[in-house]
C-alpha cells in the first residue's frame, strides 16, 4: 500500500468515526451542537475527497474549538486519537515530498503502536494489575461497567486475573506483530476484538471506530519497514 | 492561547496510560427541593447504570451511545471539579442534570430547585466506601438562561 493510498483510506475511516461522534452530539446541549454540525459537514466532505488538505485543516481548527469548549477531551482517549489523526493528516498534506509525508504518517502509526505498548507497560509495573486486583476494582466501583450485571464480574477474581494478564500480554507484545504482514493482521484482529470487548463491557463505542480508522497506518508502516527483509 | 496549547499537547504527545491506577470513582447525585435553603434528603443517582442491556440495545449502542458517553463525560467533569474547582465543570454537570430533569418532567418542574453532589467510591480494605466530595448550591430546575 502506498502512503497516499493509506492516507486516503485513513481519511475515509476517520470521517466515518467523526460522523458517528458528531451525530451523538446533535441532540446535546445547544452550545455544542454547532461545533458538531460543522464537524459532520467537514467529515462528509473528507469522504468525498474534495480539497482534502484544506478540509483536514478545517477539521483541525474545528477540533481546537471542541477542545476549548470542553476544556479537554469529551471522550478521553478516543478524542485524543481523533485529534492526533486529524493533526497528522493535515500535516501530511502540507509536506513538500512523499518522504516527509511518510515521516508524519509514520509518527501516527508509531503513536498507535504506543497506545497498546505503553498502556501495557503502565499496567505490568503495577502490582494491582499483575494480581488482577485493578480489574476487580474497575468492575467493582469504577463508573465504567455498562450495566449492573456486568458489574457483578467483580466477584470472579480468577477470571479477572486471567483477563488482566491477557490484556497486558496483548498490549506489550503488540509491536512484535510488525514482523510479518500476517502477524500484523492477526494482531489487528485481536486488537479489534479487544476494542469490541471494551465496548461491550464499558460502552466505549467511539474507541472502536477511531482505533479501526488508525489501522491503515499500521498496515502501511509494516509494509514500508518490512522487518523480515532486513534479515 | 497558552491554555489551548496546554490542552492540545496531550493529544499530540499522548501518554497512553489507560486504567493504570484505579482511582476513587465519581458518582453524580441530585436531589429535588422546594426551598433553596433546604439541604435535601432523597438524593438519587443522576445517571443510574442500567441493570441489564438487551442485545438489540447493545447493537444500537455501537452506533449511538450518546447518553452513556455523556454520563462518562459527567464523571470526567466530576473528577476535574474536585481536582481544580472551575465554574465550567460545575456548569456542565448542572446543565446536563437540568436537561435530564426537563426530559423527564417536561416544563412542569415541581419542586422548583435541585442540588447535586459528587460521591467518590473507593476500596478500603475489603469494603467499598463512599465519600461526599462536593455539594452544590441550589439551582432552579428551569432556567432558560442556563440550558
Amino acid at each position: 500500500m502506498s502512503v497516499e493510498a493509506a492516507i486516503r483510506l485513513t481519511e475515509i475511516l476517520l470521517s466515518i468515526a467523526l460522523i458517528q461522534q458528531s451525530l451523538e452530539h446533535i441532540f446535546g446541549l445547544p452550545d455544542e451542537r454547532g461545533h458538531y454540525l460543522v464537524r459532520l459537514f467537514l467529515a462528509a466532505l473528507l469522504i468525498s475527497g474534495i480539497q482534502s488538505q484544506w478540509v483536514c485543516v478545517a477539521l483541525f481548527v474545528n477540533a481546537l474549538f471542541i477542545l476549548k469548549r470542553f476544556q479537554g477531551p469529551y471522550n478521553g482517549g478516543s478524542d485524543l486519537l481523533s485529534l492526533l489523526m486529524i493533526f497528522c493528516l493535515s500535516l501530511a498534506h502540507m509536506m513538500p515530498s512523499s518522504l516527509w509525508q511518510e515521516y508524519v504518517f509514520g509518527y501516527l502509526a508509531l503513536q498507535v503502536t504506543f497506545s497498546y505498548f505503553k498502556s501495557g507497560w503502565s499496567k505490568v509495573i503495577q502490582r494491582d494489575w499483575r494480581s488482577g486486583r485493578a480489574l476487580e476494582d474497575v468492575f467493582a466501583f469504577s463508573a465504567y461497567p455498562a450495566s449492573e450485571v456486568i458489574r457483578t464480574w467483580a466477584a470472579w477474581p480468577r477470571l479477572l486475573c486471567a483477563m488482566s494478564w491477557a490484556v497486558i500480554l496483548f498490549e506489550l507484545l503488540f509491536p512484535l506483530a510488525f514482523i510479518t504482514r500476517s502477524a500484523l493482521i492477526a494482531g489487528l484482529t485481536i486488537a479489534l476484538s479487544f476494542h469490541v470487548a471494551n465496548f461491550y463491557l464499558f460502552g466505549f463505542n467511539r474507541f472502536v471506530w477511531v482505533w479501526v480508522a488508525a489501522f491503515p497506518s499500521l498496515l502501511w508502516l509494516q509494509a514500508r519497514l518490512n522487518p523480515l527483509a532486513w534479515i | 492561547m497558552l491554555n489551548l496549547i496546554k490542552l492540545l499537547l496531550p493529544a499530540l504527545f499522548p501518554s497512553w496510560r489507560f486504567f493504570d491506577v484505579i482511582a476513587p470513582s465519581p458518582r453524580v447525585e441530585h436531589v429535588l427541593i422546594d426551598d433553596p435553603k433546604d439541604e435535601g434528603e432523597n438524593w438519587q443517582e443522576s445517571r443510574p447504570t442500567p441493570q441489564y442491556i438487551v442485545p438489540l440495545d447493545c447493537f444500537k449502542a455501537f452506533f449511538w451511545n450518546a447518553g452513556w458517553n455523556e454520563t462518562l463525560y459527567m464523571s470526567t467533569c466530576a473528577e476535574r471539579l474536585v481536582q481544580n474547582p472551575m465554574e465550567l465543570n460545575r456548569r456542565e454537570i448542572r446543565r446536563r442534570i437540568r436537561a435530564g430533569l426537563l426530559r423527564k418532567n417536561g416544563d412542569h418542574a415541581t419542586p422548583r430547585y435541585f442540588r447535586f453532589r459528587l460521591i467518590f467510591v473507593s476500596r478500603q480494605g475489603g469494603m467499598l466506601r463512599r465519600d461526599i466530595a462536593f455539594v452544590s448550591p441550589a439551582y432552579l430546575c428551569i432556567d432558560p438562561l442556563d440550558q
